[in-house]
């Protein structure tokens, strides 16, 4: 388990204590704004798009082929981008901040 | 025929593009995934500005008004789309879920009592139809007016005379918001802003025109579809009655098989090349969504079903700036609708079914069914 936080496109920060599993389901069940997961986690539609830190990119597991291809078509998307729905949180992403892109 | 009847694609896909007979033209048909992604995002080359002409074939004859947000570009597109978002989220509130909870509960009960019957009329028409009653916020008796214009308002039956009845039916509905507005769709057009003005009757009239045009047959034979499937596989229902989270990847594998929207096009404003295929200034070209959802280069064993498929980048509901605006509600009734057939179905038979078919000259593609025949065995009520 992780203690991590989402910052919302308002500026708001929602901080998730006990934080494992898939990272979408982990932002849809606190309610975080700006996240949709319209697809339900199958990454067909970027609505869980955030942005991380650079120096946690490498501590999130590497992406897949589909979240790079819907990545490159993300507007706004860059390198800090990732898809929610394709990150699992475990203990060794404590302190792990997520900036919640605008829908 | 041999190959999937979905994807009548497969040979052409090889080439990246089919330059398909359609509309009494000749108009090239993106096929492949990730090249139909960067056309569909290319709105300067392949432009929506061009009304009536997007939908193919076109739709001079059967409607007067330019539809909104589908037949423009960025910058206004951004705009217009703005106007009508926050009425397409309702599907995510609460209390509209429940709503669409009990509606198809209510459907299945009246369906259910194991007699043969014909699911596209009797229970995919009018889910679809009462549930656009609530995205609209209008009565639920409203919905008999849609049932009547059937699947399709063009392209059942006589299209130019539903297509007429459609606008009168529109704009009576638009004059008693202008005079005495309430909380439904159309007050929300009469008091939008646009630029700083109020939106005009023939833009209101647009947004509304797609309203019942678009985003019908698409939810009816999606319906269908998942009826007739999980009667021919019970087994996969047992498999989402033992895992739930198959809910929401079932409904994104059928939306994905079925490619409600088998091509959509684009007018190309200035002459451009596609595989070979010259594109003069003013024709048109359309994206394949239904063959880019069978690319065997993104998708193992496309013509598969899959419940459990993952990831499953579809682009059913299109993709890009012009992606579907109905998909949060068109998402809510499949997956509330294998929900509650896990929950309330007994058992569910094949009895007969008629495929419908999309007959072009360079293809014919299966797009679920026009008649199904099922007997729906419900739990008995007590059992809740």
């Amino acid at each position: 388990m992780a203690k991590i936080a989402f910052i919302t496109p308002d500026g708001e920060s929602v901080v998730v204590n006990n934080a494992e599993g898939n990272l979408m389901e982990i932002a849809t069940y606190n309610e975080v704004e700006g996240i949709d997961a319209s697809c339900g986690g199958v990454c067909s539609c970027g609505t869980c798009h955030v942005r991380v830190n650079p120096n946690w990119i490498d501590r999130l597991g590497d992406k897949t082929e589909a979240e790079i291809d819907m990545l490159d078509f993300q507007p706004g998307a860059d390198e800090r981008s990732r898809l929610c729905c394709q990150i699992e949180i475990g203990s060794n992403h404590d302190g792990l901040i997520l900036e919640v892109d605008p829908l | 025929m041999s190959g999937c009847p979905y994807d009548p694609f497969k040979e052409h896909r090889k080439k990246g593009v089919l330059n398909a007979k359609l509309d009494g033209d000749e108009i090239p048909m993106i096929l492949r995934h990730k090249d139909l992604k960067l056309r569909a995002k290319d709105w300067e080359t392949y432009s929506s500005d061009a009304p009536f002409r997007v939908p193919i074939p076109a739709e001079e004859d059967v409607r007067t008004v330019r539809q909104l947000p589908l037949e423009v570009d960025p910058p206004e597109h951004t705009e217009y789309r703005a106007i009508a978002e926050p009425f397409f989220r309702k599907p995510l509130q609460a209390d509209f879920i429940q709503k669409i909870e009990n509606l198809i509960e209510e459907l299945l009960y009246a369906i259910g009592n194991n007699e043969a019957i014909e699911i596209v009329s009797q229970f995919s028409l009018p889910l679809q139809s009462r549930a656009l009653t609530y995205l609209l916020g209008v009565p639920e008796s409203e919905a008999d007016e849609l049932i009547s214009w059937g699947t399709h308002v063009f392209r059942t039956g006589d299209g130019k005379q539903k297509g007429a009845q459609m606008e009168a039916y529109i704009n009576a509905w638009l004059d008693k918001a202008e005079e005495n507005p309430g909380d439904d769709f159309y007050s929300a057009l009469t008091q939008a802003q646009y630029r700083g003005r109020h939106l005009t009757r023939e833009e209101m009239a647009g947004y509304c025109n797609i309203m019942f045009a678009g985003g019908r047959d698409t939810v009816i034979n999606s319906v269908s579809f998942i009826m007739g499937y999980f009667a021919q596989h019970p087994d996969r229902l047992d498999q989402v009655r033992e895992n739930p989270s198959f809910i929401k990847t079932a409904t994104e594998e059928f939306v994905r098989y079925v490619s409600p929207v088998t091509h959509i096009g684009r007018v190309c404003p200035v002459e451009t090349e596609v595989h070979g295929h010259k594109v003069k200034e003013g024709q048109r070209i359309t994206l394949g969504f239904a063959s880019a959802n069978h690319d065997e280069t993104v998708f193992d064993s496309p013509e598969e079903v899959r419940i459990d498929r993952k990831p499953n980048p579809h682009v059913g509901f299109g993709f890009g700036i012009h992606n579907c605006l109905g998909a949060h509600h068109a998402r809510l009734i499949m997956r509330t609708l294998i929900k509650k057939l896990c929950e309330r179905v007994e058992t569910l038979e094949w009895v007969d079914a008629k495929e419908n078919l999309e007959v072009e000259e360079d293809y014919t593609r299966t797009v679920s069914y026009e008649s199904l025949t099922l007997k729906v065995q419900t739990k008995s009520l007590d059992a809740h």
